[in-house]
């Protein structure tokens, strides 16, 4: 494991309209590491993942993907570090207006010196990757949720990114879907020692696909831990989102 | 008091007034930018350039024609009677080459085309298509913004020479009906007008073409909310680009016409 971590922030600040979003985050995720960051509606962690892809720009602190502060950054001069870079959006954001075979290859062909055979050969291993054979002329008006989320997986891994971040991945789906996604999180990590962070409320979800947790609050992180630590931990906001998530689930 | 309870509201409408101006130039610098950098989609330029052209000549032909007409309709039956009949074609080509063909093609382009692309990049942005084209490392501008100027650039000319054509093919018909004849028509529009009314109409194009593209991309990019945000966005792009099309306009006509 190199010592550089994959992505790291030291003292991250997100303010938007007045209002503080985020209060000086410390994160670290290492390679091969599947990061989970918790927290309930609003606790600011979309707003760190979209820091952490420099989808957005923080306001103070400092944000480092793979050695290089990306807060520093312009738009122009972040754009190529992005494709180091795969994210899966909460509801996938396919492009609706290209099949399935064009949003994984959209990336690819922009991109990557590649005959269209190669191409067409990446986007069909990769939604093989994913479960989605065959499926390559469909629109993603066509596909069910969970079927776009795995599109939008498929998009992700078509750049052969080093880290992964996911916004809720399986929030939206039945648990036969969740726990397909879930099962493909720990499978990419386990085979291609894929890095990923999880932005989820999903607590069983996180619990079973994360090596460490991350409970964020009002924009602030109050724990961090394994799934095992997270779950013993006395922290009254966390024993109060674990009571609540498991009253949800019943 | 009431100026203490309407000052933020004003002060608002002038920041707001300020944050378009702002961000339409910096959009336009952006553009200008990834133009003369040659970073353009060929596909993607082609396929507005379908949208906003062809698909666009028929309506703007047909509203032309009739315009035309009624705009003949008008002129002839005054013309005629003072023994002016020589002069009902000239009229007519002069009205269409400098004033109506060009405002027509800006106001159906963007009734038509403005208020689908603000609803399009509206509905990117809500659903996040837009972060995914950044989180592709694809710049917005340079995928969804300069293909829709390019095109725009490209084809409100050509659908201004249509309208031009539409028009007056629209008034020779009807001056058929008050008995001008087709000779008569034809030499009136050689007698009344000159090539640079043709030019200065199409070059009102371009400045009409800039509008509605620039605006309707913005206003699209610029979406917040759900579908009620988009619709908003859709409105405020067509309004937004009309208006600006009726204020260039009387610029335009100052500076191109108004010595001649």
């Amino acid at each position: 494991m190199s010592k550089t971590p994959a992505l790291e922030t030291r003292q991250l600040v997100y303010a938007v309209d007045g209002r503080t979003i985020l209060h000086g985050i410390d994160l670290r995720v290492d390679y091969g590491e599947v990061v989970g960051i918790m927290g309930a509606s609003g606790s600011g962690k979309t707003t760190l993942l979209k820091c952490l892809c420099g989808l957005v720009k923080p306001t103070a602190g400092e944000v480092w993907v793979e050695g290089v502060n990306i807060a520093l950054l312009s738009e122009r001069e972040r754009m190529p570090l992005r494709l180091r870079l795969g994210i899966v959006f909460q509801y996938a954001a396919l492009f609706d207006y290209l099949t399935v075979f064009q949003n994984v290859a959209f990336g690819l062909e922009r991109h990557r010196r590649l005959s269209k055979a190669q191409i067409r050969e990446i986007v069909r291993e990769r939604l093989a990757w994913v479960g989605l054979e065959g499926i390559e002329d469909l629109y993603p008006s066509q596909l069910s949720g969970g079927m776009r989320k795995r599109v939008g997986l498929a998009r992700a891994l078509a750049m052969d990114p080093h880290i992964v971040l996911f916004d809720e991945p399986t929030s939206g789906l039945d648990p036969v879907n969740a726990y397909q996604i879930d099962r493909l999180i720990t499978r990419l990590n386990r085979e291609l020692g894929l890095t990923a962070v999880v932005v989820s409320h999903d607590v069983v979800s996180l619990m079973r696909t994360t090596h460490r947790i991350v409970m964020l609050d009002a924009g602030r992180i109050v724990a961090e831990g394994t799934p095992d630590a997270i779950r013993a931990s006395d922290h009254p906001q966390v024993q109060a989102f674990l009571q609540m998530a498991s009253a949800e689930r019943l | 008091m009431w100026l203490d309870e309407e000052s933020p509201r004003r002060q608002g409408a002038l920041q707001a007034s300020l944050e378009f101006v702002g961000a339409l130039g910096l959009l336009l610098f952006a553009s200008l930018r990834g133009i003369l950098q040659a970073r353009i989609e060929l596909r993607e330029t082609l396929h507005q350039m379908a949208f906003i052209g062809a698909a666009s000549a028929p309506i703007v032909a047909l509203t032309s024609a009739f315009t035309g007409a009624v705009v003949t309709l008008y002129s002839a039956s005054l013309l005629v009677d003072v023994g002016g009949g020589g002069f009902v074609g000239g009229a007519i080509a002069l009205a269409m080459t400098r004033e109506l063909a060009p405002i027509l093609t800006g106001i159906m382009v963007t009734a038509r085309c403005g208020s689908a692309i603000a609803a399009q990049l509206g509905t990117m942005k809500i659903t996040e298509q837009i972060d995914a084209l950044r989180a592709l490392a694809v710049s917005p501008v340079q995928y969804l913004v300069i293909p829709r100027v390019l095109a725009s650039l490209a084809m409100f000319p050509m659908l201004c020479m249509s309208a031009n054509a539409a028009g007056v093919l629209g008034g020779w018909a009807v001056a058929q009906a008050f008995g001008v004849a087709t000779n008569t028509f034809l030499q009136s529009i050689r007698l009344l007008t000159e090539p640079f009314d043709l030019i200065g109409g199409l070059l009102k194009t371009l400045v009409f073409a800039l509008i509605v593209s620039l605006v309707s991309c913005q206003q699209g990019l610029g979406t917040r909310g759900g579908a009620a945000g988009v619709g908003h966005a859709t409105t405020r792009a067509v309004v937004l680009s009309m208006v600006l099309i009726f204020a260039a306009n009387y610029f335009l006509a100052d500076l191109l016409f108004a010595e001649r």
